[in-house]
């Protein structure tokens, strides 16, 4: 076997790997678009529905629709959705919008303190901060339900079973994206900004003005990944917003599959309709995404 | 630092900003909430200095971020740890004035003197009592306009209304209510359970249907704290151990209290069999569960970004960009997907192995099908970010070392084993800790896939897959006893752990990032 030909077989074989890896990391995503066109709350199992159906999907879009309750007697119902499950991930978008919107800020200004200014006990407070958010937010619901329930009887829209008082509490998960932030404004020479203070600048118009034009690229970063990650949010929310008009994504769809019922057609509907927007985007902001976790964390 | 000259922008927004905090401020401290409000007071009075005084400058920056995570991180740890060693629970729920409060209010019938009641409907749908003496009609008192739910049926001892009295030849506004009216309209379930005091703090309720009656107290308040029964003469007193009032023969008596137990809860965890057996087991998955995640994602993802590493290989984009597809993926979606796909009964992975292999493993009611299950989903979600910083590391490594030992002649697996793995692997590791204890606390993977299952036989709540933050989540809150103080304990200690880790991968970091 000549050196070339050896090359073709490995390249084959790596080939064949490659597309039988990503054959079964696909199939769970061809089934789920499957199933929500599927007639019946059936599991995902099949690549092709038997029976098509738009039923889930009008559902899932708040229009009503026809279903059969008796198929000896052809007795029908019309099914409407109390809440267009839609609005859930409307309501997510919201909040993982101004919840990442306010991480940037506070995270942003922060994190140019660490960065460009000196004071008292800056590193262990650095380190602190990391350590200190590995405590995981699933244990301080007792407190954060505490905190809302207070809040709640003097400003009414930042309470329990509001969304504003969800992202309230968002806003504390930070000190991830201050350290990113950091590392980012720090491979920045200050000469620029050192320039621009002789010139006549205050601190405040180099960090606005020259620091954050530069340093949008991470911006970016920090607002797609927080954004991620409060899509995917399900235990604080699902304890925070009660009634089903508030709810997030994560929460309503956890809500078709009740223990005794499970409803995977509109599941299955709904996970399409959101998850479809949102890995489109992040596919077209890969290369910053990708960018920032390989950078982000450590430096060589 | 030189202060932003001309308008005085700046100050005009502190001033904007602390005029209305100070308002809400005044309320939570018109409410009786001393304590918050100074705090409060505090907190805003080191802002507006921060904002308004050249020597807080630095702080400008920090003072928003610290305020939150000041009060959404530490003080739900600061507050954990305090509740740790606290009992608090359902039974213990009610603060010790409150449970005695309760006590307080307890009255049995004295009969010595009865009244004549109407109810009076208001035109904002509340009543209004009035209650006329049947021996001397002259002591008639009315009530408050107060709300009742027809039919609702009373729970536990209330706190009696104040009853205030009525001067002769006064009417009571409203319309009076027929007695029939009352019965019909179910409105005596609800007064059943309503006392009043009369403005000699006499107590008054409902007497069958006809009447109210005086009652009196029950308990008696003595210096030492103790409560003395007027009936039967028993005597109870609050015993801080166990967060209840108790006779002198140690029978609970109304409503558990919170209270200080000092170690109690951490004793608890080591020694009582019911939590301890259940404890460790979990601990162990937690940590088998974690190690395994890592070591598996770290396999696959490196794989993976080894071949596409390759130069030669075609459609190497196209490949990366459908590989990632599961990060991209919203985890919950993904994770539901999995417990649909995974159904023991209907499922597709049952279905598939069923016609070819011809046997269906029970992912949902085998503990080590559950486990298989788990890590294979877990995989399938974290190799993607693996792949990721894999190949770029892969890419910081120069080629030249390749070179050198292709003139050894030796082959890419022994390279690999022996170059790259050795060259990328120190840089990675504050990576792969932080991965650990990233599934050390999964609680979404596991909540949302088997929710713990199987149950664990005898660990009472615990299941065979739960980890241990989801242990504790269900001791807080899905418990029938939602345990606050046991769960406090245990999160202690989980943060204790995860902290020492990520203290660990801090100075392994070290080396990498300057602080």
């Amino acid at each position: 076997m000549t050196a070339t030909q050896k090359t073709n077989l490995r390249k084959a074989a790596a080939h064949g790997f490659v597309i039988f890896f990503l054959v079964l990391i696909l199939v769970p995503f061809a089934m789920v678009i499957s199933a929500s066109f599927r007639q019946g709350n059936f599991a995902p199992s099949r690549l092709l529905p038997d029976k098509v159906s738009l039923d889930h999907w009008k559902f899932v879009l708040g229009i009503p629709y026809q279903e059969i309750v008796n198929p000896a007697t052809g007795q029908t119902r019309i099914v409407k959705a109390e809440t267009p499950p839609l609005r859930w991930f409307w309501n997510s978008i919201k909040i993982s919008f101004l919840s990442s919107a306010g991480i940037i800020f506070l995270s942003g200004t922060s994190a140019y303190a660490f960065a460009r200014l000196r004071f008292t006990f800056r590193s262990p407070t650095l380190s602190a901060l990391l350590i200190l958010q590995m405590f995981p937010m699933v244990l301080s619901l007792v407190a954060f339900y505490v905190i809302l329930d207070f809040t709640g009887q003097y400003v009414k829209w930042l309470g329990l079973n509001t969304q504003t008082g969800l992202i309230m509490i968002y806003l504390g998960g930070i000190s991830n994206y201050i350290w990113m932030i950091k590392g980012y404004f720090e491979t920045i020479p200050p000469t620029m900004e050192e320039s621009a203070r002789i010139d006549g600048a205050s601190q405040f118009q180099t960090f606005v003005r020259i620091l954050l034009p530069i340093s949008l690229p991470i911006f970016a970063v920090v607002f797609i990944l927080s954004f991620i990650s409060y899509m995917s949010e399900y235990p604080v929310a699902s304890v925070v917003l009660q009634s089903g008009e508030n709810w997030t994504l994560a929460v309503g769809a956890n809500s078709f599959l009740y223990e005794q019922e499970k409803l995977w057609g509109r599941f299955a509907a709904l996970a399409v309709l959101s998850g479809l927007p949102i890995t489109v985007i992040f596919l077209l902001c890969q290369k910053f995404v990708i960018g920032g976790l390989t950078s982000g964390g450590i430096k060589e | 630092m030189s202060a932003h000259r001309g308008y005085p922008l700046r100050q005009i927004l502190v001033v904007l900003v602390v005029l209305p905090a100070l308002y809400l401020n005044f309320n939570i401290y018109q409410t009786g909430n001393v304590w918050i409000a100074l705090a409060i007071l505090i907190v805003i009075g080191l802002g507006a200095f921060v904002y308004l005084s050249d020597a807080g400058y630095t702080y400008r920056y920090l003072f928003p971020g610290f305020l939150g995570f000041g009060l959404f991180v530490i003080f739900p740890i600061v507050y954990m740890v305090f509740l740790s060693f606290t009992k608090y629970s359902s039974q213990n729920l009610l603060s010790f004035d409150r449970s005695l409060a309760m006590l307080e209010q307890e009255s049995f019938s004295l009969g010595n003197e009865s009244y004549k009641y109407k109810l009076y409907a208001q035109e904002d749908g509340r009543y209004i009592l009035y209650l006329e003496s049947d021996t001397h009609s002259e002591k008639r008192f009315v009530s408050a306009p107060f709300e009742l739910t027809p039919g609702e049926q009373p729970q536990g001892t209330q706190e009696a209304q104040k009853l205030s009295p009525l001067p002769p030849g006064q009417e009571v506004p409203g319309k009076p209510l027929e007695f029939t009216q009352v019965t019909r309209q179910k409105l005596f379930i609800p007064m059943r359970g309503r006392q009043f005091a009369l403005p000699d703090d006499t107590l008054v309720a409902m007497e069958g249907l006809q009447k109210f009656a005086s009652r009196e107290r029950l308990w008696t308040l003595n210096a030492d704290g103790s409560l003395t029964n007027r009936q039967d003469g028993k005597v109870l007193r609050p015993d801080f151990r166990l967060g209840f009032f108790v006779t002198d023969k140690g029978e609970k008596v109304g409503a558990g209290f919170r209270t200080y137990t000092g170690f109690d809860n951490y004793v608890r965890i080591v020694t009582d069999p019911r939590i301890q057996g259940p404890f460790f087991k979990i601990f162990l998955w937690t940590i088998a569960f974690s190690g395994m995640s890592v070591v598996l994602t770290f396999g696959v993802g490196m794989l993976l970004a080894v071949i596409l590493e390759w130069k030669e290989l075609g459609f190497r984009r196209g490949y990366r960009t459908l590989l990632i597809l599961p990060y991209a993926v919203p985890a919950v979606l993904s994770i539901l997907i999995f417990k649909g796909l995974f159904n023991q009964e209907f499922g597709a992975v049952n279905e598939f192995l069923r016609g070819t292999l011809g046997f269906a493993p029970e992912w949902e009611t085998n503990p080590w099908g559950a486990r298989a299950m788990i890590l294979l989903v877990n995989v399938w979600l974290g190799y993607p970010y693996m792949m990721l910083v894999c190949t770029g590391m892969l890419q910081s490594i120069p080629s030249g070392i390749y070179e050198a030992s292709a003139i050894d002649g030796s082959g890419a697996v022994v390279d690999f084993f022996r170059l790259t793995l050795p060259l990328v692997l120190p840089p990675l590791m504050p990576i792969l800790i932080s991965s650990f204890a990233f599934n050390f606390n999964n609680f979404n993977l596991i909540y949302l896939l088997t929710g713990g299952g199987p149950k664990m036989v005898g660990g009472g709540i615990a299941g065979e897959t739960d980890l241990l933050v989801n242990y504790t989540f269900n001791i807080a809150f899905r418990d029938s006893g939602t345990n606050f103080g046991l769960a406090s304990a245990i999160a202690t200690l989980l943060f204790f752990i995860v902290g020492v880790l990520a203290w660990i991968n801090l100075k392994l970091s070290g080396r990498n990032v300057k602080i």
